[in-house]
C-alpha cells in the first residue's frame, strides 16, 4: 500500500470514529436531559397509630447544595426535555438549548452557570419596598453577609429537608447534618413534638434557629408549625432572604413510597407583603435499610478572607 | 485484501460526512443563528456541579436586571440631561425606569419613575409607591403600558427572547453581510413586528420595530447597541452594552452611556399596586 492511501485509510478510519463518538454521545444525553424529581416507589410504610412513617435516611440524592437535580427544581425550573423548560411558580417557558458539547466547564464557568441557575426562577419573596435594597445587597454582598457562611445554623426553613428523621407516636427528630466548603454551616437537630400541646406565646420565647416547632397531622401530611426564631438567619438558600424575630414558618411533610415531599410557607408581616412558598423539594429515601449519617466535620471557615471578587453561590 | 478494507472505509466516512451533511442542511438558520446569538449574549447556560451522572441542556438564564447610565433624554423637543436607573425581568415581564433629569439652564432636578408589569404601567412618586399605605403614590399611567413594554423587549435579553418565543415565526435573513432576525412580537405588544441586526460577534446591534397600525407611531423604534461587554460587580460572563441610542424617525429619544449593569437576577421585584390594578379594572369595563 502507498503512503497516500494509507493516510487516505487512517482518515477514514478516524472519521468513522468520531461519528460513532458523535452518535454515541448524543445518545448518552439524551438519557439524561431533565430534572424530575424521582417517582416514587413502594408502599408509604405506616406506623401503629396509621399516620406514614417519615423514618429514614432521607439523602438519597445526595446533600450538596450545588446538587443537581436537586438545586435547579429547588429553585422552581422543571428541566422537560433537551428543548423544554418550565418556571413551576409563572408556568412560563423557559428557552431551552440542547448540549452542543461534550467539554466540561471549568471551574468559573461552572460557578457562574450556577449562580445564575439558582436566581432564575421566578418564586421570590415580595418584602416591603424598604428591604428592597438590603435583600438585594445581601445577595448581592453575600460572601461576606451570608449568615451562614462562617459556621453558623442555617435555620429553617433554609435547611429544607432533613438527612434524618425519627418519628414516635409523640414527636419526631430532624437532623441536619452540617456543611463544610464556602457555604459552612453548622449540624442542627430539632425536636418536633406531636403530642397536641400548644405553642409557647412568643413574647416569651428567646429567638433561636430552629425556633419552637410543633407537628401536627392533617391527614396523611405532617405539618410543622414553628416561630420563635432568631433574626440572624436568611430563610432560603440564596437571595439575602432576611427577616425579623415574628417570623412564622408552616412545612408539609408528604411521604409517598420512597419519596418525601417538603413545602414551607414563610409568613413575616414585618418584612413581607404577602406569605411566601417554597418550590415543592422531594428527597429520596437511602435505599440501604442500615444507613447511616457520615459525622459531619467540624466547621471551619477558611475561605472568605482569600476572595478576591463578589462571584458567590 | 487491504483495498478492499480501503474501499470499505472510504464508502464508511462518505456515508459518515453525508449523515452529517444532512444533518447540518436540516437544521434551519434561524435555530443557528438565534442560538449563536443568545450564547454571544451569555444567556445560555448549563450546571453540573454536584451530579457528574447529568447532562442537563443549556437554559437561558436572564431573568432580572439591573443597570444605571447617564447621557440625554429627549423632553419636550429637548435633550435633557439624564441619570438613568433601570430595574427589569422577564419572568415576569416588568421594567421600573428610574429617571432624575436636569435641565439646561441648571434648574431643579425632575425625578421620574416609569414602571410597568404584565399588563399594567405606573407611575412611582418613588421606588415601590403604593404598596404599603402613607409610603408614596403610584399613579396609574396605562397608556404607556406599550411604549414601556417596548423598552423591555427591545432590550438585546428581550430580542432573543421574542424571536425564541416566535418560533416559526421568526425569519432569518442576511443584509449588507449581516444576520437579521425579523419577528412578531405577541401579548399586549401583538401587531408590532421587530427587526434586529446582529454583529460579526452575533451580538445584537440595532433593534428597528414597525407596528402594523400606522397611528401608533410612538411604538416605531430604532435603537443601537454598541461597547458590549461584562459590567457587573458580580461576573456573570452575560454581556451588555455600554451605549444605547434609540430614536423615532429623526428624533434621538435617549443617548445612554451605561456605567454598571448587574445580570446576576439580583432581587427586583414588581408587584403591582392595588390601586393601579382597580383603575386598570374599571377601565377595562
Amino acid at each position: 500500500m502507498d503512503l497516500p492511501s494509507s493516510r487516505i485509510i487512517a482518515a477514514a478510519a478516524t472519521l468513522c470514529l468520531l461519528s460513532a463518538a458523535v452518535l454515541a454521545q448524543e445518545g448518552a444525553q439524551a438519557r439524561r436531559t431533565t430534572n424530575a424529581p424521582p417517582k416514587p416507589s413502594g408502599a408509604t410504610p405506616r406506623t401503629a397509630d396509621g399516620h406514614p412513617d417519615l423514618t429514614g435516611v432521607w439523602n438519597a440524592l445526595g446533600d450538596n447544595l450545588n446538587g443537581i437535580p436537586n438545586q435547579i427544581a429547588n429553585n422552581g425550573l422543571a428541566i422537560e426535555s433537551d428543548t423544554t423548560t418550565r418556571d413551576l411558580h409563572s408556568g412560563q417557558l423557559i428557552a431551552t438549548f440542547p448540549r452542543n458539547t461534550t467539554r466540561p466547564q471549568n471551574n468559573e464557568q461552572a460557578e457562574r452557570a450556577a449562580a445564575l441557575l439558582r436566581r432564575v426562577g421566578s418564586n421570590k419573596p415580595v418584602y416591603k419596598p424598604e428591604y428592597w435594597d438590603t435583600v438585594k445587597n445581601f445577595d448581592h454582598n453575600s460572601n461576606e453577609e451570608d449568615p451562614s457562611n462562617n459556621c453558623m445554623p442555617a435555620g429553617i426553613p433554609r435547611a429544607g429537608i432533613p438527612s434524618y428523621i425519627g418519628q414516635t407516636p409523640t414527636y419526631l427528630i430532624f437532623i441536619y447534618p452540617g456543611q463544610g466548603g464556602l457555604i459552612a454551616t453548622q449540624t442542627m437537630y430539632r425536636m418536633i413534638p406531636t403530642d397536641g400541646r400548644k405553642h409557647t406565646p412568643l413574647q416569651e420565647l428567646d429567638g433561636t434557629y430552629t425556633g419552637e416547632g410543633i407537628g401536627h397531622w392533617e391527614g396523611d401530611t405532617l405539618v410543622v408549625d414553628t416561630w420563635g426564631f432568631t433574626p440572624n438567619t436568611w430563610f432560603d438558600q440564596i437571595g439575602g432572604y432576611t427577616h425579623g424575630e415574628n417570623m412564622h414558618v408552616v412545612e408539609r411533610f408528604r411521604r409517598e413510597g420512597n419519596t418525601l415531599t417538603w413545602t414551607a410557607t414563610v409568613e413575616d408581616p414585618d418584612f413581607l407583603l404577602e406569605p411566601w412558598t417554597t418550590t415543592p423539594r422531594v428527597a429520596l429515601l437511602n435505599p440501604r435499610p442500615n444507613a447511616l449519617l457520615p459525622e459531619s466535620l467540624p466547621c471551619s471557615e477558611r475561605d472568605l478572607s482569600h476572595l478576591v471578587t463578589k462571584e458567590h453561590h | 485484501m487491504k483495498t478492499t478494507i480501503a474501499r470499505t472505509l472510504l464508502i464508511a466516512a462518505v456515508a459518515a460526512l453525508a449523515v452529517h451533511s444532512i444533518r447540518a442542511q436540516s437544521a434551519p438558520d434561524r435555530v443557528k443563528v438565534l442560538r449563536a446569538a443568545a450564547e454571544a449574549l451569555g444567556m445560555v447556560r448549563w450546571s453540573d456541579i454536584g451530579a457528574g451522572t447529568t447532562r442537563l441542556p443549556g437554559i437561558d438564564v436572564v431573568n432580572t436586571m439591573e443597570f444605571q447610565g447617564s447621557g440625554t433624554v429627549e423632553s419636550a423637543g429637548r435633550a435633557v440631561k439624564t441619570q438613568y436607573h433601570v430595574a427589569l425581568g422577564y419572568n415576569p415581564p416588568a421594567m421600573r425606569v428610574e429617571m432624575t433629569r436636569t435641565g439646561p439652564d441648571g434648574g431643579a432636578a425632575q425625578h421620574i419613575i416609569h414602571t410597568a408589569s404584565e399588563n399594567y404601567a405606573w407611575d412611582e412618586s418613588e421606588i415601590g409607591a403604593g404598596l404599603v399605605p402613607g409610603k408614596g403614590t403610584a399613579t396609574p399611567a396605562m397608556a404607556a403600558l406599550h411604549e414601556r413594554l417596548l423598552e423591555l423587549w427591545t432590550l438585546p435579553y428581550g430580542v432573543i427572547k421574542a424571536a425564541l418565543a416566535a418560533g416559526e415565526k421568526t425569519t432569518v435573513s442576511i443584509e449588507g453581510g449581516a444576520p437579521v432576525m425579523t419577528f412578531p412580537l405577541s401579548g399586549p405588544l401583538a401587531g408590532i413586528t421587530v427587526k434586529a441586526t446582529l454583529d460579526s460577534n452575533n451580538l445584537v446591534t440595532k433593534v428597528e420595530t414597525r407596528p402594523d397600525n400606522p397611528a401608533r407611531v410612538n411604538l416605531a423604534t430604532q435603537t443601537e447597541y454598541s461597547s458590549y461587554a461584562d459590567r457587573g460587580e458580580v461576573l456573570t460572563d452575560i454581556k451588555s452594552p455600554g451605549h444605547i441610542i434609540r430614536r423615532q424617525g429623526g428624533r434621538t429619544l435617549l443617548d445612554m452611556e451605561v456605567k454598571a449593569w448587574e445580570s446576576n437576577n439580583p432581587y427586583l421585584v414588581f408587584p403591582v399596586p392595588p390601586n393601579v390594578k382597580a383603575a386598570a379594572t374599571a377601565n377595562s369595563r
